[in-house]
């Protein structure tokens, strides 16, 4: 049974489609929710967390609907907002513990874990320290902490690595990953950085413009095409149209004719329509298909993959 | 709710990675950013969870620490003890003098003179009240709406209007603390300074239903005041100067109205002011001559202002509700 189901969900706003009759279904993973900005990833999931109400459809969690039964779904649902949101003139210890108790844990129970996950995203002797000194790091590892306090089974993460360094970056999506794997929650993580997206997730869910491009095993975006990229002098135009004649999926893209293939037929094509065109070739190349391309196509206005 | 993993299986059947995860215990430690060479791995919650009922009860305890500064260093907890210190002070020294003057067998004239009694005291702190309730309304809720932390208290098991109907109880509960505690400094010390202390708690004990009703009454209304107000103003130095004029502003018009010879619009406005209402109920309480001079002209008897007291605080629990269920989280 999946955790999540979206049903034809629409959100919007005045002038703005936020969601667009957004339909699916989430199953337990780490799900990556992948979407340029303004996609409508963190209007997704301030829906789930009862935040938002949808204009329209309908959202479950746990099969429980959102709107109806969100204290309940929240007890078991942890979140990291996207924005700020420690007060300075609090330790660590004490607001994680405060909002463990908010989740329902009581009070020794709320000490004990606050202590326990603390330690889990590397917070040390700093966390009895006021926050407002913290680093930008050690705010987001806080903000980790707060989310998974009170050990929910889903997770929502709306753009973890938001203003790290490389090296906190690194350490943010390792933890991220354990808290899919070793902590065993379902972990849905919406950025606008498809590369570190790659790296923790395994199950990818594409939105743009409130609309679903594509949801996916990771594995199936990557593996499923690769891409031929024939560069010519010129002509590409003839040469795609001579392609898609016999029958290849090719688009011209400047001086480069893109060529979607999944065996190895196509280098015979290319050879012969370019030798029947008699045309300048300059390069051919194989091009592991990107998750980028995804949104190239989408904002091209192509249906993607 | 207890064991809800197991009686909700049916619900989220999700089991599977949990169960591969539990005892799993990896040596490393992640981002090995201190001393720490072991890892005893991450362990699942299997407690009881409370839920919504014990999120507002631990709500209300946090908003009335968040009022005394507890928590949150030392330089918060400044203006909230000085106040209630100089509002106390009044207190221990009365009790001290009532304590000497008894010894030399003035009591009784020495009681009836003091100008520090059950019944006056509010007269004496309120504008202490009022500062409180301008400092530290704000921080109970406009601290959540400046660093963003809305968001975090609605994705958790509160609903919007328990998180505004339990910071409103905290809010007000920190003015009855403020209130009640020199009134019972007065109270005990009567009492246990007294020769006869049976007798005397028995002569005291008739002020105990005036001291709480008036702590109500006061706690109701300054708080939900000084709370809507907040809500509405994020930045602490606004709400605090907002707070204040709210809840002295009406009390200067309706003086200026009377006079200026508008006596009947004079008494619609003591009905609104916080300060006229509250020397009303006061005089209600106690069987006593109300302080406020627009109380004693408005031709109108004392439970008309307790009963409007009574609709301000409903009015204000209201927009309260109303703010958090429609504020942007």
């Amino acid at each position: 049974m999946p955790l999540i189901t979206l049903d034809a969900l629409t959100k919007r706003y005045p002038g703005v489609t936020a969601l667009d009759a957004l339909t699916l279904e989430i199953e337990p993973a780490i799900v990556g929710l992948v979407g340029s900005n303004g996609a409508g990833k963190s209007t997704l999931l301030k829906i789930l967390l009862g935040l938002l109400a949808p204009t329209s459809g309908r959202a479950t969690i746990f099969d429980l609907d959102v709107r109806t039964r969100g204290t309940e779904i929240r007890q078991f649902v942890g979140y990291l907002p996207e924005h700020d949101a420690l007060p300075p003139d609090t330790s660590a210890t004490d607001f994680v513990s405060h909002m463990a108790e908010i989740s329902g844990l009581p009070r020794a129970a709320a000490r004990e874990r606050t202590a326990e996950v603390l330690r889990h995203v590397g917070l040390y002797e700093e966390r009895y320290r006021a926050m407002g000194g913290y680093s930008t790091g050690m705010k987001q590892r806080v903000k980790l902490a707060q989310a998974i306090v009170h050990d929910p089974r889903l997770l929502l993460l709306d753009e973890p690595t938001n203003g790290l360094d490389p090296a906190g970056r690194d350490e943010m999506l390792e933890l991220v990953q354990r808290t899919g794997t070793e902590f065993g929650m379902t972990v849905v993580v919406a950025s606008h950085l498809l590369g570190e997206i790659e790296r923790v997730c395994d199950f990818l869910v594409a939105i743009e413009g409130g609309r679903l491009l594509r949801a996916a095993r990771l594995a199936t975006f990557t593996e499923q095409t690769g891409v031929l990229a024939v560069e010519v002098d010129d002509g590409a135009d003839e040469l795609a149209a001579a392609l898609v004649s016999r029958g290849l999926d090719a688009r011209a893209v400047g001086r480069t004719v893109l060529v979607a293939f999944e065996d190895d037929r196509p280098y015979d094509l290319v050879r012969d329509a370019v030798a029947d065109l008699d045309l300048p070739l300059i390069r051919l190349e194989q091009r592991r298909h990107r998750l980028e391309d995804l949104f190239a196509e989408a904002h091209s206005g192509e249906p993607a993959a | 709710m207890t064991g809800p993993r197991r009686d909700a299986g049916q619900a989220w059947a999700v089991g599977q990675p949990r169960a591969a995860a539990a005892g799993v215990a990896p040596a490393s430690s992640v981002g090995s950013a201190g001393g720490s060479i072991y890892d005893l791995g991450y362990r699942n919650y299997e407690g009881p969870r409370l839920g919504r009922p014990h999120a507002i009860r631990a709500l209300f305890a946090q908003t009335l620490k968040v009022c005394y500064g507890i928590g949150r260093g030392g330089r918060a907890k400044l203006a909230p003890f000085i106040l209630l210190a100089f509002a106390t002070i009044p207190a221990i020294v009365a009790v001290g003098a009532f304590a000497l003057i008894r010894q030399v067998g003035g009591g009784q004239f020495a009681e009836e003179a003091s100008p520090v009694r059950h019944d006056t005291y509010y007269e004496i702190v309120a504008t202490l009240v009022t500062l409180f309730c301008a400092v530290q309304a704000p921080e109970a809720l406009g601290r959540d709406q400046r660093h963003q932390l809305l968001s975090l208290y609605f994705s958790r098991a509160l609903r919007r209007s328990d998180y505004a109907l339990a910071r409103f109880a905290g809010i007000a509960a920190a003015i009855l603390v403020f209130v009640l505690i020199p009134q019972l400094v007065i109270f005990f010390g009567l009492v246990l300074s007294a020769d006869d202390v049976a007798a005397e708690f028995g002569r005291e004990a008739e002020f105990l239903p005036g001291i709480f009703g008036q702590a109500l009454v006061l706690a109701g209304l300054l708080g939900g005041l000084s709370a809507v107000v907040s809500a509405y103003t994020p930045r602490r130095v606004y709400a605090t100067t907002a707070v204040i004029v709210v809840l002295s502003v009406t009390v200067v018009v309706s003086r200026v109205l009377i006079d200026l010879g508008a006596r009947s619009l004079a008494t619609v406005l003591a009905l609104l002011s916080p300060v006229d209402l509250l020397s009303a109920t006061n005089a209600l309480w106690f069987g006593s001559r109300p302080e406020s001079r627009v109380v004693f002209m408005a031709d109108l008897p004392l439970e008309a202002f307790l009963a409007a007291a009574v609709v301000i605080v409903a009015a204000c629990v209201g927009i309260l509700v109303r703010r958090y269920e429609r504020i942007a989280a």
